[in-house]
């Protein structure tokens, strides 16, 4: 049984005739916890957000959510639950308004409590001066406030946010960023979030789960994640662009190189951070004078490539 | 309860606010069934005389009780035109979502449909009466014959419901269509039963919608009923099709919305 408002899915599985989308995966979300399920498009996380929110049934495992197993409990599961899905479900002929409180009654909520709900959502997704107004004339980035606050409308202790942030211009991301940290740190709500953008995983996320063409490959903090790939990779600049083959030369001695800017050289240090003395040293040695000296720490997009040995910020940006 | 009936009552005050605040949805609904019963009430008026015709209301009562009927019948399946938009257009995910109990998603639709037909036919009715039409119903035909027509919109509206359930598209629009179109053109419209030759009067015979068609007819001039078979295949209709509608609802969660 999974706690009262947390997440637990134990060997979930979903296929579509011969293609299987999700491939028995199993991971635990606690309350209050926001879990990343990162992973490139196909992965798989579109079609676990809907088993888990009773859209489509699974194909074999199970899952709970709130307490609720989601093939048998579907209509407590969606008492307890609020969903932001990747195609925001709008009725272009609502007004903004008219879609909170057309949520609030298809949820249930007493009447009277109906309006108030409206005016409180509204202003807390900045869309009362918009709230008359159809939302076939919205922007993208409306929509998606609107969406949220849908999501909210019936106070749910847990809220699945399928990729909330594509497409988004970065003011409308980072105000959605603060508005789901927001939810979780002071209304203690259970947030899984989907996202193919490394960042907003490592901002938001205290825990991630990695998935690849149906499969859980890596689970973890950012940090753990990241910690387990350990080594950093290091920058440089020569002062002379002139340096610049010499010093690929000299830095290829402490590690693989990887892919640097035009007129830089990188690599990722075999020792990590322990061995930048030496290669200081090394560098003065040849007399190989230095503009930037860049020392990266491990990305989430690192750990990707480890675990799955493909780039998923090539992907995001694509 | 309570949940279930805010949910259902959520559901059909989008369809009733979305078609009586867009002109472009609210006309066709309005003015088909006047042109029908114009062009039929009026064009073929004539026919009444024919040797045989008799049905003590005239001609104008005669071919109203058709276009009361269809009205009904064709403001359900265009519930389920709106349905199949829903899946399409992926609203329907929200109720699916929202919905803890999904049976009222078809109630709200339901009532939706039964609230476009309830405008639909009482504005044909005052234009028919307007326009010369004389029944001779007492107040209690008139309560049977709103009940007929009530029924009559809940078989068609749940036949189209189930058949846009399983098929979420709006190009299933014809499969909604056309079953409800022939069933309705191939019961006794212009002229009564006895006079239908071929096997045009075979089909009518047997087919359901004749035995609504003239207990309409009936109710309109006055005349006896026959309750039992009247209202017993439209009860039965509706049931059956709330089952079929229900099994389409099942089938759309099991392969997601």
């Amino acid at each position: 049984m999974a706690p009262a408002s947390g997440i637990e899915v134990e060997n979930l599985q979903r296929t579509f005739k011969d293609l299987t989308a999700v491939d028995g995966i199993s991971f635990a979300i606690e309350p209050g916890e926001i879990f990343g399920f990162l992973g490139p498009n196909g992965a798989g996380k579109s079609t676990t957000v809907l088993m888990l929110t009773t859209l489509l049934p699974p194909s074999g495992g199970r899952a709970s959510v709130a307490g609720f197993d989601v093939a048998t409990e579907g209509p407590d599961v969606r008492r307890h639950i609020g969903a932001a899905l990747q195609e925001a479900a709008l009725d272009p002929l609502l007004t903004g308004r008219e879609h909170l409180r057309l949520q609030a009654s298809l949820q249930g909520l007493a009447k009277q409590t109906r309006d108030a709900r409206t005016v409180e959502l509204l202003e807390r997704v900045g869309l009362t001066d918009a709230a008359d107004r159809r939302v076939g004339g919205y922007s993208g980035g409306m929509k998606r406030r609107l969406d949220l606050a849908l999501a909210l409308v019936h106070g749910p202790s847990i809220l699945f946010l399928d990729e909330p942030t594509t497409g988004l211009d970065p003011q409308s991301r980072s105000d959605l960023w603060e508005e789901v940290s927001r939810l979780a740190r002071d209304e203690g709500v259970t947030v899984f979030l989907t996202t193919q953008y490394l960042e907003e995983a490592d901002q938001l996320a205290d825990r991630i789960a990695i998935i690849s063409r149906g499969s859980i490959v890596a689970e973890g903090t950012p940090d753990a994640l990241k910690g387990e790939i350990g080594r950093p990779s290091l920058e440089v600049v020569p002062s002379d662009a002139a340096d610049r083959e010499r010093l690929a030369q000299v830095l290829s001695e402490f590690g693989p190189a990887t892919a640097a800017p035009t007129g830089a050289a990188a690599v990722r240090l075999e020792a990590g951070a322990d061995g930048l003395a030496q290669v200081v040293r090394r560098l003065d040695a040849e007399g190989i004078g230095l503009n930037t000296f860049d020392l990266h720490a491990p990305t989430l997009d690192d750990v990707f490539l480890a675990k799955t040995g493909e780039r998923l910020a090539d992907e995001a940006v694509a | 309860m309570r949940e279930f009936s805010s949910t259902a009552r959520a559901v059909a005050w989008r369809s009733l606010h979305i078609t009586f605040t867009n002109p472009a949805l609210l006309a066709p609904a309005l003015i088909f069934p006047l042109m029908f019963y114009v062009a039929f009430a009026g064009g073929l008026s004539s026919v009444g005389d024919l040797p045989g015709f008799e049905y003590s209301a005239g001609y104008d009562t005669f071919q109203f009780g058709f276009v009361l009927l269809q009205a009904s019948a064709f403001g359900g399946v265009f519930s389920g035109f709106g349905i199949a938009a829903d899946f399409e257009r992926g609203f329907a995910r929200r109720y699916m979502l929202s919905a803890p109990r999904r049976e009222a998603i078809i109630v709200g639709y339901l009532l939706g449909a039964l609230g476009r037909a309830a405008i639909t036919t009482s504005l044909l009715t005052v234009v028919a009466l307007v326009t010369g039409m004389r029944p001779q119903s007492s107040a209690a035909d008139v309560a049977g014959l709103v009940l007929l027509v009530a029924l009559t919109c809940t078989a068609a509206m749940l036949f189209a419901c189930g058949v846009a359930m399983r098929l979420k598209t709006v190009q299933a629009g014809p499969a909604m269509q056309m079953p409800v179109f022939l069933v309705l053109f191939l019961a006794p419209v212009f002229v009564p039963l006895d006079l239908v030759a071929g096997w045009v009067h075979g089909v009518a015979t047997v087919n359901p919608v004749t035995a609504l068609m003239t207990g309409g007819r009936d109710l309109l001039a006055g005349e006896a009923v026959s309750e039992l078979l009247v209202f017993g295949t439209a009860i039965a209709l509706a049931g059956g099709f709330a089952v079929w509608a229900l099994r389409g609802l099942r089938s759309a969660e099991r392969t997601g919305s």
